[in-house]
């Protein structure tokens, strides 16, 4: 074991994993957390608490990750190098293991351009991949970025992510390649809709034989209402939303359950696909559909290991 | 004006040894200033590339050119067939001129022959301080003409900070605390009450943090799209 | 003095590319002082006699040498 987190459990046991995301709040409140943690627990393997998503200030990660630890729930601390520089990364990470946090989730993050302090200076000290490594080394030979030895051990489960629809996309595998090659132990992609091209990316993954080196878990967003399927199809980045999806919603009596079932569909097609170990379930502002997402899903119960 | 560096030798040298036709391509503006990458400098650096070809029993073909300006279209016409015909530019320009010679020229590689370093003056010959980060957002009527974005190793807007010594900063004896030297100079102004209330956190958007910048002046841009509309 | 420093700089380059800096000398001397003149020239073809002939001219022979075996 690399960590010996449960979600390294479940993956390494070979079984289908399930995470969801938890955001932390604007604010203090331990129970806002507890409460997702609560309704979520039974239906995932591990839980991602972002980290300043999209440029807005939260809760740290961190603080987010100890209070569903306590609660006995493996958690994935999601860390960007928007805000930190190599010091502060490593310190944190040291402050992570010690608080009995064993994923750690690797990410750029968003340009702060889009969030709530605009003005702000970005670190971007190093980028991911770098961060990926850096982590592998701290674990596998303890030592800091400078070459200094750690004292005592660093057990970690390391993750990063990967944006299967962005351009260019023949280089979108060797970029995966690259953060294999730095030291990935497991991968959750940005959220699947079109899984014709999702499946182009995993076939061009097989044949370079990284599925057999890293898990891949597959982002999945349950689409709530029209206005956010043609906001994420217009204005996010780097997704692609196909536009019968779109229609479907736009012609659906229900469009909750509609946005369900397109979500559940989506989940039979990634189970097929050979070399998916999972998926990552990121409900945003709308973490109660989760359970009926995993149960309609067949991904019940949850292994205990 | 543009600062610059020549890249140690060898670092040069490894990047061009293995190709056949070299053109070493100076800068007559900024990194003439600085001897760092002008008519002159490509040269001498042409002369030595030379003799280390033949020291290595290379036969390479290495020939050098400088043009007025390598950030304008209009300078490079006279010297485009030389470019096109090597197999690789050394340039010795700032990188402004290597990012734009080589979206001219997309498929011949333009190597950088120099390290950009910063916006500085000549206080004395041979000597280049920085003194400028072009942040986009200028506050110098308020720091007594110092600039503190460029000059205080922490960018501070309410120093100095608890590391000034004698007036140096804590980074190094050699380098001048620019807080120390603004409230000098906010003294000798007589404008030092200025300093006393607290600045607030910058925008750090206009510089290079709200990412690549563009300044479009539409009253010209307007005119020459029109002029070259009448041309054709 | 300029001059002196530029020629300190032109050895630098020179040892660089694998080219030995004894082979670059200046000397300070006046048009009246010959028999000075004389003695330097003397000296310094000695010293240069010595380093041998010059590795750009043995590279260059090596070069055209080959290029001769080659034809």
């Amino acid at each position: 074991m690399k960590g010996g987190s449960n979600l390294e459990k479940v993956l390494e046991g070979g079984y289908f994993a399930v995470t969801a995301e938890v955001g932390p709040p604007k604010g203090t409140s331990t129970s806002v957390i507890q409460k997702k943690g609560d309704l979520l627990k039974s239906y995932c393997d591990a839980m991602n608490v972002t980290d300043n998503q999209t440029a807005i200030v939260r809760m740290s990660s961190l603080s987010g990750c100890v209070i569903l630890k306590e609660m006995g729930i493996d958690p994935v601390m999601q860390m960007v190098v928007r805000d930190r520089n190599r010091i502060a990364i490593q310190s944190d990470i040291l402050g992570a293991v010690a608080l009995g946090i064993r994923n750690i989730l690797c990410l750029s993050g968003d340009h702060h351009k889009f969030g709530n302090h605009p003005t702000a200076k970005c670190v971007y000290d190093i980028d991911s991949i770098q961060f990926v490594q850096a982590l592998k080394t701290m674990r596998d030979e303890k030592k800091f970025l400078c070459g200094e030895d750690i004292s005592g051990e660093v057990p970690l489960f390391i993750g990063a992510v990967e944006n299967p629809f962005a351009d260019p996309f023949e280089y979108r595998v060797t970029r995966l390649a690259k953060k294999v090659r730095a030291g990935a132990d497991f991968i959750q992609t940005q959220a699947v809709y079109d899984v014709n091209k999702f499946a182009r990316w995993m076939e061009m993954l097989r044949d370079q034989g990284l599925d057999k080196q890293v898990h891949i878990l597959a982002g999945v967003i349950p689409i709530k209402s029209v206005g956010m399927a043609r906001y994420m199809r217009d204005n996010v980045s780097g997704v692609s939303v196909p536009n019968e999806i779109v229609t479907r919603l736009e012609d659906a009596k229900n469009v909750r359950e509609e946005g369900v079932k397109i979500t559940l569909e989506i989940i039979e097609q990634l189970k097929e696909i050979d070399g998916i170990h999972g998926i990552h379930i990121m409900a945003v502002a709308w973490e109660d559909i989760v359970p009926n997402i995993v149960e309609r899903a067949s991904l019940l119960p949850r292994p205990i290991l | 004006m543009i600062v610059g560096k020549q890249k140690p030798f060898e670092e040069i040298w490894d990047m061009i040894k293995n190709f056949k036709k070299v053109l070493v391509f100076g800068c007559n503006t900024c990194v003439a200033i600085c001897h760092a990458g002008g008519g002159k400098e490509a040269e001498i650096l042409a002369s030595m590339l030379r003799i280390k070809a033949s020291q290595e029993g290379l036969e390479m073909e290495i020939k050098q050119a400088a043009i007025e300006r390598h950030c304008e279209p209009e300078f490079f016409e006279p010297v485009m067939d030389d470019v096109r015909t090597s197999d690789v530019v050394l340039s010795l320009a700032c990188g402004v001129g290597v990012n734009f010679l080589s979206e001219r020229i997309g498929s011949i590689p333009v190597y950088p022959g120099i390290n950009t370093e910063f916006y500085g003056a000549v206080p004395k010959a041979g000597i280049f301080t920085e003194l400028c980060a072009g942040c986009g957002n200028c506050i110098l009527h308020v720091t007594g003409g110092i600039c503190p974005i460029a000059r205080c190793a922490k960018s501070l807007m309410n120093g100095p900070c608890g590391g000034t010594n004698n007036g140096k900063c804590e980074i190094s004896q050699d380098v001048d605390c620019a807080w120390y030297l603004i409230l000098e100079r906010m003294k000798k102004l007589g404008t030092l009450e200025k300093l006393s209330e607290i600045k607030p956190p910058r925008d750090w958007s206009t510089g290079m943090y709200g990412g690549p910048r563009r300044i479009v002046l539409e009253h010209i841009a307007d005119s020459e799209a029109q002029a070259e509309k009448k041309d054709s | 003095m300029y001059a002196a420093k530029r020629v300190t700089y032109a050895k630098k380059l020179l040892s660089t590319v694998g080219i030995d800096p004894a082979r670059l000398e200046m000397y300070n001397l006046s048009a009246a002082m010959g028999p000075k003149w004389a003695e330097i020239c003397t000296e310094f073809t000695e010293r240069i006699r010595k380093l041998g002939p010059s590795p750009i001219w043995l590279a260059i022979c090596r070069q055209s040498g080959m290029k001769r075996s080659e034809e």
